[in-house]
């Protein structure tokens, strides 16, 4: 009767800047896979999306690039570095704008440590806020959270295969989430192209209703490789609210010492 | 009419001892149903502002939408210039401003997400009960200090103590990443779960710098004089925002959505608990004009024997129960309206109520505070003369059913 | 009546006295008793104003007992239980690094005696739950479903689809309003994430397959079910989280709580008033506010009882008057009045009762429905229910506190009685 009564509850729909830290780390990751749900053997569909996921697998990587959050009344964008290897390893830091430059993240073992030069000090990311949505953007958090290694997620299905106008190949592969797995959606249509670069990845609610949209907007050579140099992400009931992303430039397969991916060097950055 | 009255008030004082007992019964039944009222009212306006004064207030001015989902971004502009037009009226009793942002407050090892609230030092203690609950350090000190009081919880859950530096890390308006060391100056303890373990206050210039929130913030939060005055206090605020669109006035039955729950179940209880009252009362006037009747069973056969007409019995005896009412009413009604009065002014002190306060600095919990509204001083009077008047019937049909002689031998 | 028992030591004045009234008292009842039938209309109606007293009291009683019930046994089914174990940091931070083993043989032993009714494990920690439009943080509690009957509201069965069967059950029961909030729905899958042991992102599937319903929606949309060993699969522990207990008597529960600490002292055990100290107050201000509300009732009653008694007395001064001058003590007298209140009150407080058990236990033996009174608020999701209950502690009040304050209210015309000077009395007409 007279407990007194809690106010707005924060709890589940703040905005963090660190829970973003994944999701970029994806972008570096795969570039043109990054939505590419886990594979599941024995079929047209999911021999393709191994394949896809194989040309990536172990792979190093040093690139920069932009992500832009777009908003009717508001856009922002910020160029950052990263360095991966494989799925496990990687750092990311902020080139632009100046005010969040030198803001670092590193990826180890499925645990984030973050580094801000304003207060010069770095913090692990404690797993429980990882569920929030990020700098308004359109990337939903279970896109984030999703550890590469979980497979058997999905059962997929081949279920078109055509030619494009530029004479390639396009699988549209429909990916049906399994019951355990830590996916909220009822399904996911993937067209790939036959050189593996990720055209189209739309999520469904578990009505089948489509909920949003990455788009590839541009493909291009990056670093000796055919990547999705320009990808959009938005929810299918606000098309003018979106998240680009763009590859500013890349390379691949190339010597990255160890000590990159280390706490001091996040701190006091060498590389 | 002269003659009766006269008479009737003469026959009031041929038995004092009768007259006073039922006029005693009537004030009595009066004090309860006055004081009664304005005290359950006034018992969920304490329930009301335990929970209000903590942090929500009575009424919050955001931009739309705010209250469902508070993003950083929504955020109102001028703010601070709202809230000292606001304060320029003095019909509010606090008027202040904030921003609040969701945060990763790190002692080094540990880390914690909260609720990151930046208020103005000054103002913040008119509509919150925090300021006043810091046990261990001090309030905050200036509007722009680089400092942060946080709740009793999350300081042992930080294992901080006051003087100890905690890192702040969170998103800006802009998106760019709000980062900040503090000292804490102050740990507070409310008793709310929820906002001893996930609430962190700093000044709001400090906030506004950390978060890019340049001169913006999100609420102003008002507390009136009482709360009962909500329609009106939603009322001068959606004045006071006329020709605004970019905010809106959310009541507290918003912000804090069970409490009107919890008020309108407590509220049917109370009003069977006032219905037995009234039946209690009324039963009670009844038994003592009962009584008085058959006390006179023999004065009435007397008065037929001499002659006179049942009608005009009838009729003394109805002004005398109504001089009597009137004359228990008036007493009833000048002592319950003193003391409701002078428990509006001094307060109720509630058995029980008085350690809960103290413990969650809610002095308004203390005592209860009548509500003074002339319906509920006349709620009570009404319902007891209705039941006088109806009660006074029963002696007028039984004298017209009197046999004089047989009633003159009834002692 | 035998006076010798009474008082075995008669002979000095006093005693004198006071035998010689034990030795009348059967007389000075008769009297009594007869005084009473001379004016029935009058005994029938200060009979039925105290009969309808007490028989307020009763039933006022019994409500506020029955809602004060409703929110105690609330609280203990919202999860708490008449006493808990955990870690001793767990309260202040509910984190999985606060998790605690198994209960060990020793306290399972205390947990395993008789007075315990029903105990259970769970895990309980705070988890992020999605749907495919919504995300919201909750607690993720892993139950024994089959030990939480009669412990928890989540023992009892759901409200829409199953209730969870088994410790390894794979689905997740959350509440209705939850299911709102996410815009989901029973039968479709939510994902579930928190921190596993080793500090990093546990997360899976689940398909919802319950609703259940509480009264506040704190409640609803704090807690998501599943069943313990599936929580603890999916977070990489074999530890709990807490014990929740019931006994039969909740307000005798220190000596197991000691006996609990005593087995585990390396754990906290706390009691439910440890637990929900505010609840403890609200108890104390509603005690407190019976007794006003008795005192209020009584005092309405007792211008009726004191107005009767001295009508009775004011017929009887020429008897009075006369047994005075024929030497009766004053105190008899008294003693006469009294025994007639006693008499009223006794008779009055029996009916009272009788109507007070028919109502509660007969008439209103399912409560009172208050929708009808709330209609139009949207805010009264549920039915709600107003039931009585009585307790032995609150009728005994009643009865002592009737008969005590009537008596002492007859004071009031038995001295008035005592007080007449003989000749005046008998000339009185």
């Amino acid at each position: 009767m007279f407990v007194a009564v809690p106010l707005n509850q924060p709890k589940g729909r703040v905005r963090m800047s660190m829970q973003t830290t994944k999701v970029i780390i994806r972008f570096f990751i795969l570039c043109p896979v990054i939505f590419l749900p886990g594979y599941a053997a024995s079929s047209d569909a999911s021999k393709i999306i191994k394949a896809a996921m194989d040309q990536w697998r172990g792979i190093t990587s040093h690139s920069t690039m932009s992500m832009t959050i777009h908003r009717p009344d508001w856009e922002r964008t910020m160029t950052m570095e990263g360095w991966t290897e494989g799925e496990k390893k990687s750092l990311i830091r902020v080139l632009e704008p100046k005010k969040d430059a030198g803001n670092g993240t590193l990826l180890l073992d499925n645990k984030i440590w973050t580094f801000s030069p304003k207060v010069n000090r770095v913090i692990k990311i404690p797993s429980s806020l990882m569920n929030q949505s990020w700098m308004g953007s359109d990337f939903s958090n279970k896109d984030v959270a999703r550890s590469a290694d979980i497979i058997d997620q999905y059962v997929h299905t081949l279920i078109k295969t055509e030619t494009n106008s530029e004479g390639f190949k396009v699988y549209e592969i429909e990916s049906v989430t399994k019951e355990d797995a830590p996916v909220v959606w009822g399904k996911e249509i993937l067209r790939i192209r036959d050189d593996y670069v990720m055209l189209e990845h739309t999520f469904y609610d578990q009505d089948m209703q489509a909920v949003k949209r990455m788009l590839t907007l541009k493909i291009g050579m990056m670093g000796g490789r055919m990547v999705a140099l320009q990808q959009r992400m938005a929810k299918i009931e606000t098309p003018d609210e979106y998240t680009e992303i763009q590859v500013l430039s890349a390379e691949f397969d190339i010597e990255i010492p160890q000590t990159v991916f280390t706490l001091s060097n996040l701190r006091n950055p060498r590389f | 009419m002269g003659i009766t009255f006269h008479l009737a008030w003469r026959n009031l004082w041929r038995n004092r001892r009768r007259t006073w007992l039922t006029a005693g019964a009537i004030a009595f039944s009066t004090i309860l149903l006055v004081a009664w009222v304005p005290l359950q009212f006034g018992a969920y306006d304490i329930m009301i502002n335990a929970s209000l004064n903590v942090f929500p207030g009575h009424a919050q001015i955001q931009r739309p939408g705010y209250q469902d989902k508070p993003k950083i971004r929504n955020s109102i502009n001028n703010a601070e210039a709202l809230a000292k037009q606001l304060r320029g009226s003095d019909q509010y009793q606090g008027v202040s401003v904030r921003a609040q942002g969701f945060a990763l407050l790190s002692s080094g090892s540990r880390s914690y997400g909260a609720q990151v609230v930046g208020v103005e030092p000054e103002f913040e203690g008119n509509t919150s009960s925090i300021p006043g609950l810091i046990k261990q350090g001090r309030w905050l000190s200036s509007i722009d200090a680089q400092e942060i009081v946080i709740g009793s919880t999350l300081a042992r859950n930080l294992k901080l103590e006051v003087g100890d530096e905690v890192t702040l890390l969170g998103g800006g308006k802009d998106g760019s990443v709000a980062a900040a060391i503090f000292p804490v100056v102050g740990i507070f303890k409310s008793g709310s779960n929820d906002l001893d373990r996930f609430f962190a206050e700093i000044p709001l210039r400090t906030f506004q710098n950390t978060f890019s929130m340049g001169a913006s913030a999100h609420t102003i939060t008002i507390v009136a004089k009482s709360v009962e005055e909500q329609p009106q206090l939603l009322d001068a605020l959606n004045d006071a925002i006329k020709g605004r669109n970019d905010v809106v006035v959310v009541g507290w039955e918003q912000l804090v959505p069970g409490l009107k729950e919890g008020i309108q179940i407590d509220k049917v209880s109370g009003f069977i608990f006032l219905g037995i009252l009234i039946a209690v009362v009324v039963f009670s006037i009844l038994n003592t004009f009962l009584m008085s009747v058959l006390e006179r069973i023999r004065e009435f056969g007397l008065m037929l024997a001499l002659g006179l007409k049942p009608r005009r019995i009838a009729g003394l005896m109805m002004l005398e129960s109504t001089l009597l009412t009137l004359l228990g009413l008036t007493i009833g009604i000048f002592i319950g309206s003193l003391l409701v009065y002078w428990a509006h002014v001094e307060g109720f002190a509630y058995p029980g109520l008085e350690d809960l306060a103290e413990q969650y600095n809610l002095p308004g919990l203390s005592r209860i505070y009548p509500q003074l509204k002339l319906i509920n001083f006349l709620i009570g009077p009404i319902f007891i003369f209705i039941a006088t008047s109806i009660v006074a019937w029963i002696p007028i049909l039984r004298i017209r059913k009197l046999e004089p002689v047989e009633a003159m031998r009834t002692i | 009546m035998d006076p010798n028992i009474a008082h075995p030591q008669a002979g000095t004045g006093g005693g004198d006295a006071y035998h010689m009234m034990i030795k009348t008292l059967p007389l000075l009842s008769a009297l009594g008793w007869r005084n009473l039938w001379r004016r029935p209309k009058r005994t029938f109606v200060i009979l039925f104003a105290i009969t309808l007293g007490v028989w307020f009291m009763i039933v006022s009683a019994g409500m506020m007992i029955g809602i004060i019930e409703q929110q105690v046994r609330d609280m203990i089914f919202n999860l708490t239980g008449h006493a808990q174990v955990h870690h001793p940091d767990y309260r202040d931070d509910p984190a999985i690094e606060h998790s605690m083993l198994l209960p060990s043989k020793k306290l399972q032993a205390v947990l395993n005696s008789a007075e315990v009714k029903q105990w259970s494990s769970r895990v309980r920690l705070p988890a992020v739950v999605m749907s495919e439009r919504e995300s919201r943080g909750v607690m993720l509690v892993g139950i024994e479903p089959l030990r939480e009957q009669g412990l928890s509201f989540i023992g009892e069965p759901v409200v829409a689809g199953r209730a969870l069967q088994s410790i390894d059950d794979n689905g997740i029961v959350i509440g209705r309003r939850m299911a709102e909030k996410l815009e989901t729905q029973i039968g479709k899958r939510i994902v579930v994430m928190a921190q596993d042991k080793h500090g990093e992102v546990a997360d899976r599937g689940f398909r919802i397959v319950g609703l259940y319903q509480a009264e506040l929606e704190a409640t609803e949309t704090g807690y998501i079910f599943t069943g313990l060993s599936t929580a603890q699969k999916l977070l990489g522990m074999s530890e709990i989280s807490e014990i929740s207990l019931i006994t039969e008597n909740r307000d005798e529960i220190d000596s197991l709580v000691a006996r609990l600490s005593a087995a585990e002292p390396q754990l906290a055990t706390q009691s439910w008033t440890e637990l929900e100290p505010l609840m403890v107050t609200a108890l104390e201000v509603y005690d407190n506010f019976m007794i006003i509300w008795y005192l209020i009732i009584f005092a309405a009653m007792a211008f009726g009882l004191i107005n009767t008694m001295l009508m009775s007395v004011f017929e009887r001064t020429r008897e009075i008057g006369l047994f005075q001058a024929l030497g009766m003590r004053p105190s008899f007298i008294v003693i006469q009045v009294m025994i007639e209140t006693l008499m009223l009150l006794l008779i009055g407080i029996t009916l009272g009762n009788l109507a007070g058990w028919f109502t509660i236990d007969v008439i209103f033996a399912d409560g009172i429905d208050l929708t009808q009174f709330a209609r139009g608020l949207d805010a009264f999701q549920m039915s709600s229910i107003m039931t009585f209950q009585l307790e032995a502690r609150d009728i005994v009040t009643i009865n002592i506190m009737v008969i005590a304050l009537g008596l002492l209210a007859s004071l009031y015309p038995a001295a008035k009685a005592a007080r007449y000077i003989p000749i005046e009395a008998i000339t009185r007409t």
